[in-house]
């Protein structure tokens, strides 16, 4: 038997693919136009839940300004709203009538408590009322000079410092038993692990606090695959003509990695200083300094090996693992954020997890005794270890 | 890792889903303001100067005048209202308001009341007072399609009220089947500026509990177009509580006193300012106002006034 050379499509054979295109939009033209009395076999439809979906109270002197979405399919109608229980006039900054996944901003003159709870209430024209509690009512920071550099100050120091001051470590790493060094690699692995479970889970929540149509395990996987694959990609090119990820190029994948969950961790520290739902002490800020320098070590532990990094390069490895954070309070603190969290987390964990296969790869070629050997089993346990005992401070 | 977003709840409940138009409120309002931007046109009420003329002025006292039959029509309709500016409530009426229209009768008249039931739900009519037990609308429940008529003697007098009791209850309660009925002694009262207020709550989305309040089914109705009586001249206000689902609702009159009747059925009376009734109880006010000017009045549960259970009497000479 002879396998002959495979035949070219022809040109119609290609028009031919856009076929179910066509006979598509024809089924779903004929089912708009004739649809409802198909439903009308099986029975009448259940109402519609009318819920609102309340993304964000935002406090300014003698005003309340609450943004809202409409998550349902169809068209939900703003007609009251409460604040504690009570019925307040409003204006409305956007329609009244909001088609499917629009949003309004209902505005509310309103001399509201600083620090006390408060709970908004919006009811539809269909008297179905969603409401929404705010942990305490705080003046919500606008974007001011200050507050910019407030933010900017907080991201700087739960980012930049704690892995700036993990590279310090790396004198003592080049100087290292390959035992030692390799149950730091290990170490690595295990933190990022650690950061990357916690980012999928984080993701996981966010997305359920989503209404319906926008939530969903599908929006998570697309933040996972989207880093992960990027940094797939990344990688075999920053490898290019050599064998596997190693050194610098190795540290600048756990950078990238330990980034993208900075940029989600500034996030979140942003979105609930504004909410008044997180109290920002020093305590907290500390906290996160002693949990993130653990990052810097990790960054700290491949490039130890090969050749020797220069002042610039380790600078710009810190600035990569921990300015996210920066970005992230920023983004936080004054943007609206629900589906970009979700992605961000996600890409936190894709990108975490894809460099543990990365660290993985280079422990297995280069540790004396590979994976299998008691110092890589150890390193990469006490890499989990240490990360849950400093996230203690900030849990 | 702190979480935000918010925790938003909502109830879905059976009802029939609509798309109203745009609805927006003037904010004339500043915070500061308060209460003094909940009057006129700042009140968010629904409708014109007159709608519920019908419910707040009763119809006439007739002299005594025993056996004299009082004809009255009740029909029980399945009607979406509008209670709050854009907010729609289906409802079940009598004759398509709730609450239903106020029935009167001097004590000794022979009460005639026809009830067609046009609603998609068995009902019934139970009036307050002294009679035979087959009239009474809890055992001769009439179907969707059916008719009744309840006839017995007037008394005793005093407010009365009349409500479905067909089951489950609460649920024909709080949909609007209820209103006003007002009984005459023999001997006249004297004359005076005549009021009926039902209290009455929503429950929009089907919790248990109310999301709004009223006087004569509408939020702040009073507020945006506050009632005008005379100084020194004589105001009865017949007041009865229908509230479903809170245990009490309550009466306060600002900056000034009033003699209340519990039940209006005797010459008893309490001298005060603030009168609370359960479900069912009712009583009669009588008001002499001292001054002229704008006089709040409202339930003393502040959560009922914010949520639409306030009013003003405008006292003019």
């Amino acid at each position: 038997m002879e396998a002959g050379p495979a035949p070219r499509p022809g040109v119609a054979w290609r028009l031919w693919a856009l076929a179910p295109i066509l006979v598509l939009a024809v089924v779903v033209g004929a089912f708009i136009a004739r649809g409802a009395s198909l439903i009308d076999l099986i029975g009448s439809n259940p109402p519609a839940a009318d819920a609102f979906d309340i993304r964000r109270v935002e406090f300014q002197a003698g005003q309340i300004r609450i943004r809202v979405r409409n998550p349902q399919p169809e068209e939900l109608t703003i007609a009251s709203v409460t604040i504690d229980d009570a019925i307040v006039p409003f204006t409305l900054d956007g329609p009244a009538t909001l088609k499917r996944l629009r949003s309004s901003t209902i505005v509310v003159a309103y001399d509201w408590v600083e620090d006390d709870p408060l709970s908004v209430g919006v009811t539809s024209s269909t008297g179905i009322e969603t409401v929404g509690a705010v942990a305490a009512a705080i003046e919500t920071p606008v974007a001011s000079a200050r507050g910019l550099i407030g933010y900017g100050v907080i991201g700087f120091f739960v980012g930049v410092v704690p892995v700036a001051l993990g590279l310090l470590w790396l004198p003592s790493l080049r100087r290292a038993d390959p035992k030692w060094l390799a149950a730091f690699m290990a170490l690595t692995a295990g933190l990022l692990s650690f950061l990357g479970l916690e980012s999928l889970a984080e993701a996981f929540t966010l997305q359920a606090l989503l209404p319906g149509p926008l939530g969903g395990a599908g929006l998570v996987l697309l933040g996972v695959a989207l880093s992960a694959l990027g940094m797939t990609y990344l990688s075999s090119r920053l490898s290019r003509g050599r064998k596997g990820t190693a050194g610098l190029n190795l540290a600048l994948l756990v950078a990238i990695g330990i980034g993208v969950h900075n940029l989600g961790e500034g996030l979140a520290i942003g979105t609930s200083f504004a909410f008044g739902e997180l109290q920002l002490g020093t305590f907290l800020i500390v906290g996160f300094m002693i949990h993130n320098i653990t990052e810097g070590l990790g960054i700290a532990a491949p490039a130890a090996e090969g050749p020797r990094a220069t002042f610039a390069q380790l600078c710009a490895l810190a600035v990569i693992a921990g300015g996210p954070a920066v970005l992230g309070t920023w983004i936080g603190g004054y943007a609206s954020n629900d589906v970009l969290g979700v992605l961000f987390f996600g890409a936190a964990a894709g990108a975490a997890l894809q460099v543990v296969v990365e660290v993985g790869r280079f422990v297995a070629r280069r540790a004396p005794g590979g994976l299998r050997s008691g110092w890589v089993i150890g390193g990469y346990l006490a890499g989990i270890a240490v990360m849950y005992l400093t996230g203690l401070l900030v849990g | 890792m702190a979480r935000y977003g918010l925790d938003s709840t909502a109830r879905a409940a059976g009802q029939d889903h609509l798309n109203h138009g745009a609805v927006t409120q003037p904010a004339t309002a500043h915070a500061a303001m308060g209460h003094a931007a909940m009057i006129g046109a700042g009140a968010p009420a629904v409708g014109g100067a007159h709608d519920l003329d019908a419910l707040l002025y009763p119809p006439a006292a007739l002299p005594y005048a025993p056996g004299r039959v009082r004809d009255y029509t009740l029909t029980a309709t399945d009607r979406e209202i509008e209670i709050a500016p854009g907010v729609f409530f289906p409802a079940w009426t009598y004759n398509g308001t709730v609450p239903g229209p106020v029935l009167r009768a001097t004590e000794g008249d022979i009460l005639r009341v026809k009830f067609v039931n046009a609603g998609s739900h068995p009902h019934t009519i139970h009036f307050h007072g002294i009679h035979p037990t087959n009239m009474d609308g809890v055992f001769e429940v009439v179907p969707s399609g059916g008719e009744f008529t309840y006839e017995f003697e007037a008394k005793p007098y005093g407010m009365q009220l009349y409500h479905c009791h067909a089951t489950p209850l609460k649920k024909h309660i709080h949909k609007g089947l209820y209103g006003a009925l007002i009984i005459d002694p023999k001997e006249p009262r004297a004359p005076a500026q005549e009021l009926v207020m039902v209290m009455n709550g929503y429950d929009t989305d089907s919790d248990g509990s109310n999301n709004f309040y009223t006087v004569n089914g509408r939020t702040f109705y009073y507020a945006r177009y506050p009632i005008r009586v005379k100084r020194s001249e004589l105001v009865r206000l017949y007041l009865v509580n229908l509230t479903e689902f809170d245990l009490i609702n309550s009466f306060h009159l600002h900056a000034d006193f009033f003699r209340y009747y519990p039940t209006g059925s005797s010459d008893q009376f309490e001298y005060t300012d603030t009168v609370m009734q359960c479900q069912g109880q009712r009583g009669i006010l009588e008001i002499e106002f001292s001054h002229t000017g704008t006089f709040m009045f409202h339930a003393h549960q502040s959560e009922f006034t914010e949520l639409g259970w306030m009013g003003y009497f405008d006292v003019v000479d």
